[in-house]
C-alpha cells in the first residue's frame, strides 16, 4: 500500500483475542489520523486494554492486521512497534520499582558512554538522570522529587506521570496512554492533557483510554466506545453528553434505537 | 517539547528547589557498589568478617592472622566467590540456579580428564591450558541450558536447575565411573594451584579480577540493568522495551561459565577433582549472595557485597578448625546467618514498600 495523503496513520482491522473461553477482544476495528486524539471509552472489562496492547505489541492477537502508515505492522512484537514509532503507557505503567526514575525513563534505550566504553556497553548515568530530570521540567511536572528514586518509592500518581513522561519522549508517531490520569491530582493531570494535547499540535496520532467521560468530550477528536470486546460507536465529541456515551457503553441506547427502528 | 504555559508563577521557585540529580562522588569503588543501601550492607557485611578474624585471632593467641593461613582462606575463597558472583546476577534477575555446585563438579571431572588426556603428548601447559578451557565451557554450556529451559519452556527456574543439579553431578560421574580424577600435571599445583603473586593466592587473585568485571557488568551496563529490571518486573520490563529472554539466558550464561572457571580452580587446588566435595558449595555460595545485599525475590543485586560476604564462610570454617570446633558447627553457623540474611532483607524489602 503507497502512503498518500489520505493514508491513516494507524489502522487496525479485524484484531481478536481469547484468552481460553474468554473472547476479551472479538472485534477490534480502529483509524486514527495524524494531528487526532482518539478517546476509546468502555466499561471495566469492555477490552480496551487488550486491544491497544495488541495494537502496541504487548498481546499477540489471534486474528486482524495492524497498519502503520500503510505498512504491514508484525504483530505481537513490542521491538516492532516501538521502532515503527508507537509509544505506550500501559495501565500497569511497566515499571520496574527497584530502577530508578531516570533508569526507568531510559529502560532498553539506555545512553551509553561515549567512545569505547559506550561501545562495550557501559551506560552514562550523569547523561540519563540529567536528561530524565530535564524531561520532567519540559513537561511540567511538578510533582517529582529527584530522577534518582526508585519508582517502587513513588506514589501511584507520580509513577503514572513518569510512565507518561517515558512514553512521550520516545513517541515517533503514534502514542497510546492506557488511563494515564486514573491516579493524578486535578493540577497534573491537566500536566497530562495539556502534554496530549500539545503532542497532537506537533502531528502525533493519540490514542487515549480514559473512564473520565467529561474530559474525553473536552479533548478528543472521535470517541470510539467499546462494548463486550466490540467496536461498537465511535461518535464526534462535539454536542454529545456523557449520558450518551454512557448509554451506548452500556448498550442501553442501541437497545432503545433498535427497539424504536424494528 | 515547551508547556511553559502549563506553569505558574510560583512555580519557578519549585524547579530550583527540586534536588538536581546528585551529584555523587563517583569514584571508581562507589561506582562499583551501586545504591546507598547496598553500600551500607555491604559496609556491615566488611565490618562481620573482620569481626570474625579478629575474634578468631584473640582465640588464638594470633595465629589465625598469620600469613599462610589468611592464604589458604584466600584459595579457598577463590572459587565459592565465582559461584557467587554468577549468583548474584542470576537472583538479581529474580531467579535461582541450584545447579552451580554441580556444575562446578562437573566442570572440574570435564577439566581434568582432558588435562590428563592431553598431557601424556604435549607440554603441561598446553594440556591445562586446554583443560581449563574445556572446563569454562563445559559451565557455559550447563548454564546456557538452564537459561533456554528456563525461558523457552517457561518452567521455574527453580525446578530447571533442580533437574540439571542431578544432571550435571550425574554426569560428572559417570564420566568418572565414580572416582576421581588423577595424574594431573604437578606444575597445575606448583605453579598456580599454590602460587602466589606478592603473597596474593593466585587463583584467588583470578576469582577477584572475575569478580570486579563482573561487578562492572552489573552497575555500569545495559546488560546489568536490564537484569535488575526483569527481576524487578518482567513483564514491566518485557514492555518498556527490554529482551527479557536474552537477558535471562545471560545471568544463567554467567553463572554456568563462573562455575565452569571455579571447576578449573577447584582440580588446580589439590591436583585432583573432589566429586563428592561440593554438596554444600551452592548452599554456602547462595548465602554469601543473600548475605551480601541481594535479594532473593530479585530486583536488587550486589556483586562487591557477594564477594565480601563470601569470606564469612571460609573465615568461619577456618576458625573453628584452628580452635578445634567440629566443622560441622560451620554448617550450622552458615545456616543461621542465611537465615538471618533473609529476614534482614524482608525487613528491608517492607520498609521499602511502605515509604
Ligand atoms: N492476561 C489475561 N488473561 C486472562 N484474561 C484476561 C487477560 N487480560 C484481560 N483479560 C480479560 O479480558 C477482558 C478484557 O480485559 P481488558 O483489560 O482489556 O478490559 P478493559 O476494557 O481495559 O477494562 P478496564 O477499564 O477495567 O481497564 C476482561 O474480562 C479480563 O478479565
Ligand atoms: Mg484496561
Amino acid at each position: 500500500m503507497i502512503a498518500t495523503d489520505e493514508t491513516p496513520l494507524l489502522r487496525a482491522r479485524g484484531l481478536k483475542k481469547s484468552f481460553g473461553h474468554l473472547e476479551a477482544l472479538r472485534e477490534g476495528n480502529l483509524i486514527v489520523n495524524r494531528r487526532e486524539v482518539v478517546a476509546i471509552v468502555g466499561d471495566n472489562g469492555a477490552g480496551k486494554s487488550t486491544f491497544i496492547s495488541c495494537i502496541a505489541g504487548a498481546i499477540k492477537p489471534d486474528a486482524g492486521e495492524v497498519f502503520l502508515n500503510g505498512n504491514p505492522l508484525e504483530l505481537g512484537s513490542i521491538h516492532a512497534a516501538m521502532r515503527a514509532g508507537i509509544a505506550t503507557v500501559y495501565q500497569d505503567l511497566a515499571m520496574a520499582p527497584d530502577l530508578s526514575v531516570a533508569e526507568n525513563i531510559f529502560l532498553s534505550t539506555e545512553i551509553r558512554r561515549r567512545g569505547i566504553a559506550g561501545r562495550l556497553g557501559l551506560i552514562d548515568h550523569k547523561a540519563m538522570r540529567a536528561r530524565a530530570s530535564a524531561l520532567m521540567d519540559e513537561l511540567g511536572i511538578t510533582t517529582l522529587g529527584d530522577v534518582t528514586a526508585t519508582a517502587g518509592s513513588l506514589s501511584g500518581g507520580q509513577r503514572q506521570v513518569v510512565a507518561v513522561a517515558r512514553a512521550v519522549s520516545r513517541a515517533g508517531e503514534l502514542i497510546i496512554l492506557d488511563e494515564p490520569t486514573a491516579a493524578l491530582g486535578a493540577k497534573q493531570s491537566q500536566i497530562v492533557l495539556d502534554t496530549i494535547h500539545a503532542m497532537r499540535e506537533r502531528g502525533f496520532g493519540v490514542v487515549l483510554i480514559s473512564h473520565d467521560l467529561p474530559r474525553v468530550l473536552d479533548i478528543a477528536d472521535r470517541i470510539v466506545v467499546m462494548r463486550f470486546g466490540r467496536v461498537v460507536a465511535e461518535v464526534a465529541p462535539k454536542g454529545q453528553t456523557v449520558r450518551h456515551i454512557v448509554s451506548l457503553m452500556l448498550g442501553e441506547q442501541s437497545a432503545a434505537e433498535e427497539s424504536a427502528g424494528s | 517539547m515547551t508547556l511553559s504555559n502549563v506553569k505558574t508563577d510560583s512555580e519557578p521557585a519549585q524547579e530550583s528547589s527540586r534536588p538536581k540529580p546528585a551529584e555523587q562522588r563517583s569514584g571508581p569503588w562507589s561506582a562499583l557498589l551501586g545504591s546507598s543501601a547496598l553500600r551500607s550492607t555491604t559496609f556491615y557485611v566488611a565490618c562481620a568478617v573482620i569481626a570474625l578474624a579478629l575474634i578468631f585471632a584473640l582465640l588464638t593467641s594470633g595465629n589465625f592472622l598469620s600469613t599462610p593461613n589468611l592464604q589458604s582462606i584466600g584459595r579457598n575463597s577463590a572459587g565459592l566467590m565465582l559461584l557467587a558472583v554468577g549468583l548474584a546476577f542470576v537472583l538479581g534477575a529474580g531467579h535461582i540456579d541450584l545447579s552451580v555446585g554441580s556444575t562446578l563438579v562437573l566442570a572440574s571431572v570435564v577439566s581434568a580428564k582432558v588435562t590428563v588426556a592431553l598431557s601424556g603428548s604435549g607440554g603441561a601447559g598446553w594440556a591445562i591450558t586446554i583443560g581449563a578451557i574445556c572446563g569454562v565451557l563445559t559451565g557455559a554450556g550447563m548454564g546456557l541450558l538452564n537459561g533456554v529451559l528456563v525461558t523457552r519452556l517457561r518452567i521455574n527456574s527453580f525446578v530447571v536447575t533442580l533437574g540439571t543439579m542431578g544432571v550435571g553431578i550425574g554426569l560428572a560421574q559417570v564420566i568418572t565411573n565414580g572416582s576421581n580424577v588423577i595424574g594431573l600435571p604437578t606444575v597445575i599445583q606448583r605453579n598456580f594451584g599454590v602460587a602466589n603473586w606478592f603473597s596474593i593466592p593466585l587463583p584467588l587473585l583470578l576469582a577477584l579480577v572475575v569478580s570486579l568485571i563482573g561487578a562492572g557488568v552489573l552497575t555500569q551496563t545495559a546488560f546489568g540493568r536490564h537484569t535488575l529490571a526483569t527481576g524487578s518486573s518482567e513483564t514491566g520490563s518485557r514492555r518498556a522495551g527490554v529482551k527479557v529472554d536474552r537477558t535471562t539466558i545471560g545471568v544463567f550464561l554467567m553463572a554456568g561459565t563462573a562455575a565452569g572457571l571455579a571447576g578449573f580452580l577447584d582440580i588446580t587446588r589439590f591436583g585432583t577433582t573432589a566429586i563428592s566435595g561440593h554438596e554444600t558449595t551452592m548452599l554456602q555460595a547462595l548465602s554469601a549472595v543473600i548475605i551480601g545485599g541481594t535479594s532473593l525475590f530479585g530486583g536488587r543485586a550486589s556483586v562487591l557485597g557477594a564477594m565480601i560476604a563470601t569470606f564469612i564462610s571460609t573465615v568461619l570454617l577456618a576458625g573453628f578448625v584452628m580452635i578445634g570446633v567440629s566443622s560441622f558447627y560451620q554448617r550450622i553457623a552458615i545456616g543461621v546467618v542465611l537465615i538471618i540474611a533473609v529476614w534482614v532483607d524482608r525487613v528491608r524489602q517492607a520498609r521499602a514498600n511502605t515509604t
